[in-house]
């Protein structure tokens, strides 16, 4: 009797099989999420996205016969906001960002969006767009437009104002902090939305980024970083697989055993 | 395991750039090139946990999601329209833009297009034409029996006839500009056309207010930077590596899960 009982109070025979599943799962998650950082490591103003693990620890039993088991769960992706670095393109429409700032822009669909990606360009009506066409904001949130005898003949100063020597200052590129950046949802296009349905506290206009024009701020992936990421994520995942093998090989013996008569 | 898929885009991204790079290098010495780069952005995300999912019943929700991007896509090819070196050449039809603006070729077909080349010649009619024998717009016709063309800053041509000692004012050489120099699309053979990204053309006169002026005598260089295309080369090269290091990677971690049995 007290042997069944114990059986019962005892962990079940897969257990540590389902540990070591839960972490080959969670790295495959990781070897994606490093792969599109690799994939990415010439994309002008791209920032490397991370893997936050955590234990999910269940506990079975009470008192001194409780047992817990952690299971690996991948809690979390967030933005690695670093700089990149900044290279001259001689390009009057390209402006990098040096700082915390983050451009924003206005999708084609209407959506407010942010961005460090200033490769700018100028669409057939004057607007300051971006490579997908999204309009490029003012300070005050209204799409820049600029006359259409000014073409790409302008400059762009620290601070964000765009002026040529016959206009004058013509509008000034809105920078803004986002203060809960990390919530903030990827759309692609190096773009950042508001995540819906949830409260987040509206961007803080930023006057200490400083704007380079003529400069891309590349990728802030580092491929060195990435490659020793990849390997020891292989790693990882070979000794969790082995782990699973070896798990099934003590099952498998064990039920030899118990099987053999005598 | 979308590990595979993402690198494959990085790859063929790589070799778009790689496919534009040496697009310039060939051009380096072309007149009125413009060198191009490849613009890359990353692909849409797969929200594996959207950020703001409810943590408890008390209303806690997650501060970060799960966001896997799937690769990089080539966003487009993007001229940089920066003014080349100009080139003596002591030619007298030899004309180079100095500033923003570009000349106006009629096509065979009659359309109209767009080039920064200004290596005209004179065919059999005595039309000045680009060197595939496509007459400039508006066509400036040299009389026989010129001696001397000279053309001003502002666009002006004239012609010294035979022995007379005052010139003769034979045309003037016409400008367009475009809202959206990036825009236009290119033909090959130096040649641009106008597109709906670039907008309709502008007309105006070399030296108005932000065109450019007229060099005779001189042909405007490509502003390829060789330097700056074998550096990226190198680094486009490096990343393509990188991405097959992560196919490679994938590879393996598949055929270990394999031998679970």
């Amino acid at each position: 009797m007290s042997d069944l009982q114990l059986q019962g109070d005892g962990e079940p025979m897969e257990t540590s099989t389902y540990v070591a599943l839960s972490q080959a799962t969670a790295l495959r998650n990781e070897l994606d999420v490093t792969t599109n950082n690799i994939a990415n490591a010439n994309t002008a103003g791209f920032k490397g996205e991370r893997v936050a693990f955590e234990s999910y620890l269940q506990r079975e039993g009470i008192g001194t016969e409780r047992r817990e088991t952690a299971f690996l769960t991948d809690s979390g992706s967030y933005l690695d906001t670093r700089q990149g670095a900044v290279s001259d393109t001689g390009n009057p429409l390209d402006v990098a960002l040096q700082g915390e700032g983050w451009f924003a822009y206005r999708t084609t669909d209407g959506q407010t969006a942010y961005g460090r990606d200033g490769r700018f360009n100028i669409d057939q009506q004057g607007n300051l767009v971006t490579l997908n066409g999204a309009q490029v904001l003012d300070v005050g949130g209204a799409p820049i437009a600029l006359p259409p005898d000014v073409g790409a003949a302008v400059s762009i100063s620290r601070d964000g104002t765009i002026s040529s020597p016959a206009n004058g200052p013509m509008a000034k590129l809105g920078v803004v902090t986002l203060p809960d950046l990390q919530a903030y949802e990827r759309i692609g296009g190096g773009l950042l939305v508001p995540p819906q349905g949830v409260p987040t506290q509206a961007p803080i206009p930023d006057t200490a980024t400083e704007l380079v024009q003529g400069a891309i701020e590349g990728s802030n992936v580092q491929p060195v970083v990435e490659m020793t990421r990849l390997m020891s994520i292989q790693k990882a995942y070979d000794r969790a697989v082995q782990l699973m093998s070896s798990e099934d090989d003590l099952r498998r013996d064990m039920l030899r055993r118990i099987g053999r008569p005598t | 395991m979308k590990a595979l898929g993402i690198a494959a885009t990085g790859m063929l991204a790589q070799q778009t750039n790689v496919d534009v790079i040496s697009n310039n290098i060939a051009n380096a010495n072309t007149t009125g090139f413009k060198s191009s780069r490849a613009a890359f952005q990353d692909l849409i995300y797969e929200t594996m946990t959207r950020e703001g999912a409810l943590t408890s019943e008390e209303g806690t929700a997650r501060p970060t999601g799960i966001d896997v991007g799937l690769g990089v896509q080539t966003a487009g090819t993007v001229r940089l329209n920066t003014q080349g070196g100009l080139l003596a050449t002591e030619n007298q039809f030899d004309t180079a833009i100095d500033g923003k603006g570009y000349f106006t070729v009629t096509l065979p077909d009659g359309s109209r297009a767009y080039t920064r080349d200004g290596s005209f010649q004179l065919s059999a009619e005595g039309q000045m034409v680009t060197l595939q024998g496509y007459e400039i717009d508006p066509g400036i016709n040299v009389p026989d029996n010129t001696t001397n063309v000279s053309i001003s800053e502002q666009g002006t041509v004239t012609a010294y006839i035979g022995n007379d000692p005052q010139p003769v004012e034979i045309g003037r050489l016409t400008m367009a500009t475009f809202t959206n120099d990036a825009g236009l699309k290119p033909l090959g053979n130096n040649l641009l056309a106008a597109s709906t990204a670039s907008g309709e053309a502008l007309p105006a006169n070399p030296g108005d207010p932000g065109v450019g002026i007229i060099r005779q005598g001189y042909l405007e260089n490509s502003n390829v930077n060789i330097i700056q295309q074998i550096t990226d080369l190198i680094s486009a090269q490096r990343a393509y590596e990188m991405n097959s290091k992560a196919i490679e990677t994938a590879d393996q971690m598949m055929s270990t899960a394999n031998q679970i049995k």
